[in-house]
């Protein structure tokens, strides 16, 4: 049993004013097994990122349905979707989306915000994650003083702090240098590594010839 | 990390904002303070002033007798009326529930008496009395002390040649002394002759009452004791004037109260006067709650624009937050977390302004100052209307953050 089931999933944006409706995606269909590493390529708009985000329960297909463990995710209600988020996914974005007045830490926590967890409890889970990500050394720095590498490797503390068996990434190391990048995958290989499910998209083939699995999208359509 | 910690560090990122906003609910609700206090302080002086204007509650004895007037009303004069009001009546008076809002008490027998071969009405009062009754009373001379002095009206000393025209220079003005009298005032005539003979009996004219176009003018007033004695009266009375403080008090409980204490007497309210005593302070304070409600729309309006503008420019954010798991009542608690920080905070300083303001206001509006003392009521009315201010301006851009579809807050992402 695929522990992330794509079934038939199409995503049209409906015509707003004098914008034409836009078909995104045409039937996607795709399996991926617990404790894979897939890897997303396509050229730009070719669906990926609308692909990424459906996966992440943030945005309603029109046609189709997800599955993850065996849970429909829009079957659920929002503020259901919203508690599967923080249980099931952990987000890696381009920009990595720091919150700019949080430190190191606070960043890393931020996912535990809502969680019952005692103050004590999320502290030692935002230092382990820190430690895996090698920034346990600058966790009261905030985001402005740290360099885009280490920018990007907080982004993936913050992901994975609520131990969330899938991980999403829309082009982590895209901002950054190749070094910084090398380092930034190594990171994501090393999680993998520990079971956790990783799917990534990237337009980068060094990074894809990391992953497990390629899958490519063109125009909507699994190629 | 809690979510009160975010919304605490997002004021603290936006220090500029936060005070915008705060200033907005301070001014509004500094505002409304300052109106309320200044207005609750001229409604106090405006009460206690109208209630200086004489009597608003006449006592006169029941009877149809014949009567004299006295400034339009009737009131019994004869002795031969059984029905006749007393000192001790005018002491009832303070013994009603209502005594604490009784602030004078006037006792007066009138008669006619022959002065210098003219008939004059003389009063019998209790000067200390009167002269706070009669504010508007200027008395050229001073206020008598002994029971041979009087009180006389311009009129009335006029005709009796007490007083003649006064060159308008400092040297000929009169000096006088008396609760009433002031160096600085002005009078257009000198007491030229102070003796007088009433019942074979010379007495001397202390002070003469400038004209007010009252009955006063043509009236004679001595000390209520020696009047009895005069006309023959000893213990009687033809009227009490008695001055109540009429804000917002009950003038019909007291009528009824001192009506129920002197059985024997008529007691009458002077419905205009407190008429407009209650309608000078009704249009006051309508006046201080128009005002204070625009002024709080207009900062309500202010806050929501810039609440609007907030969610706006947050949309990415709350986005990312809504991806790594908040719920909606998640975004809606740390928004609201926000505004009632900065609510709290704008109303205690809205609160301490709005006293500061009506503090350097006042003297420009009213002769009486405020007194600074803590109240905790308006203190906790004004941090609370500040807050209810600021949550509701704020609820509709906040609900509007919530209900961010994720899907759209991607699109920054």
């Amino acid at each position: 049993m695929a522990f992330l089931s794509i079934e038939s999933v199409s995503k049209t944006y409906e015509a707003n004013g004098n914008s034409p409706g836009v078909r995104v995606l045409s039937d996607v269909s795709v399996e991926i097994a617990e404790g894979d590493f897939v890897c997303l390529m396509g050229p730009s708009g070719s669906g990926k990122s609308t692909l990424l985000t459906i996966i992440g329960a943030m945005n309603h297909p029109s046609e189709g349905r997800v599955l993850v463990d065996e849970i429909d995710v829009y079957g659920l209600t929002d503020e259901r979707r919203a508690d599967f988020r923080r249980e099931y996914l952990g987000f890696v974005f381009q920009q990595h989306h720091l919150m700019p007045y949080l430190n190191t830490i606070e960043n890393a926590m931020l996912p535990l915000a809502t969680t019952t967890l005692s103050a004590k409890e999320k502290r030692n889970r935002a230092i382990d994650v820190l430690e895996k990500v090698g920034l346990a050394d600058k966790a009261s720095r905030l985001p402005n003083q740290l360099s885009g590498g280490e920018q990007g490797r907080l982004a993936i503390a913050r992901a994975i702090v609520n131990e969330p068996p899938l991980i999403l990434a829309d082009e982590p190391t895209g901002s950054l240098d190749t070094k910084t990048g090398r380092d930034v995958m190594e990171v994501f290989l090393k999680l993998n590594a520990q079971g956790q499910t990783v799917f990534m998209v990237t337009h980068n083939p060094e990074n894809s010839a990391l992953a497990h699995r390629i899958i490519n999208i063109v125009d909507g359509r699994i190629v | 990390m809690r979510i009160t910690t975010i919304a605490l560090a997002n004021l603290k990122r936006r220090k500029g904002k936060a005070a915008f906003l705060t200033i907005g609910i301070a001014i509004g609700i500094g505002t409304a303070v300052a109106l309320l206090s200044l207005s609750s302080s001229i409604k106090e002086e405006i009460g206690s002033q109208l209630d200086r204007f004489g009597a608003n509650i006449v006592v006169v004895p029941q009877s149809n007798s014949l009567s004299l007037d006295y400034g339009g009303l009737s009131v019994s004069s004869v002795s031969f009326d059984v029905k006749q009001l007393k000192n001790e009546d005018a002491n009832s008076v303070l013994d009603i529930p209502f005594r604490n809002r009784i602030s004078n008490v006037s006792p007066k027998l009138l008669g006619a008496v022959g002065v210098n071969g003219r008939e004059v009405l003389l009063v019998g009062v209790d000067f200390e009395s009167e002269l706070t009754l009669k504010r508007w009373w200027h008395v050229a001379g001073r206020t008598p002390e002994g029971p041979q002095e009087l009180l006389a009206g311009y009129e009335v000393a006029r005709a009796l040649s007490l007083i003649e025209p006064a060159a308008p220079s400092a040297e000929q003005h009169v000096s006088h002394g008396g609760s009433h009298d002031s160096s600085e005032d002005q009078f257009q005539f000198k007491i030229i002759n102070d003796r007088i003979m009433i019942a074979d009996r010379e007495h001397r004219v202390a002070g003469v009452i400038s004209q007010t176009g009252g009955p006063e003018d043509g009236m004679i007033f001595g000390s209520l004791a020696h009047v009895q004695s005069l006309l023959n009266k000893p213990g009687q009375l033809s009227l009490i004037e008695v001055s109540a403080l009429c804000k917002d008090c009950p003038i019909g409980d007291i009528v009824a109260q001192i009506a129920e204490r002197i059985p024997h007497a008529k007691v009458s309210a002077i419905q205009q006067s407190v008429r407009a005593r209650s309608e000078t302070v009704e249009r006051l304070t309508r006046f201080s709650a128009v005002v204070s409600a625009v002024v709080l729309a207009i900062g309500a309006l202010m806050i929501f624009t810039t609440m609007m503008g907030s969610v706006i420019e947050r949309t990415k954010e709350i986005g990312v937050l809504r991806a790594i798991g908040f719920r909606r009542t998640h975004i809606i608690k740390g928004l609201m977390i926000e505004v009632a920080v900065i609510s709290l905070l704008g109303g205690l300083l809205g609160w301490a302004a709005g006293l500061l303001a009506s503090w350097i206001a006042l003297p420009y509006f009213a002769e009486t100052r405020v007194v600074f003392e803590f109240q905790p009521l308006l203190a906790i009315v004004a941090i609370a209307a500040g807050l209810i201010i600021g949550t509701i301006s704020s609820f509709y851009p906040i609900v509007r953050a919530s209900r961010l579809d994720p899907s759209e807050a991607v699109r920054y992402v």
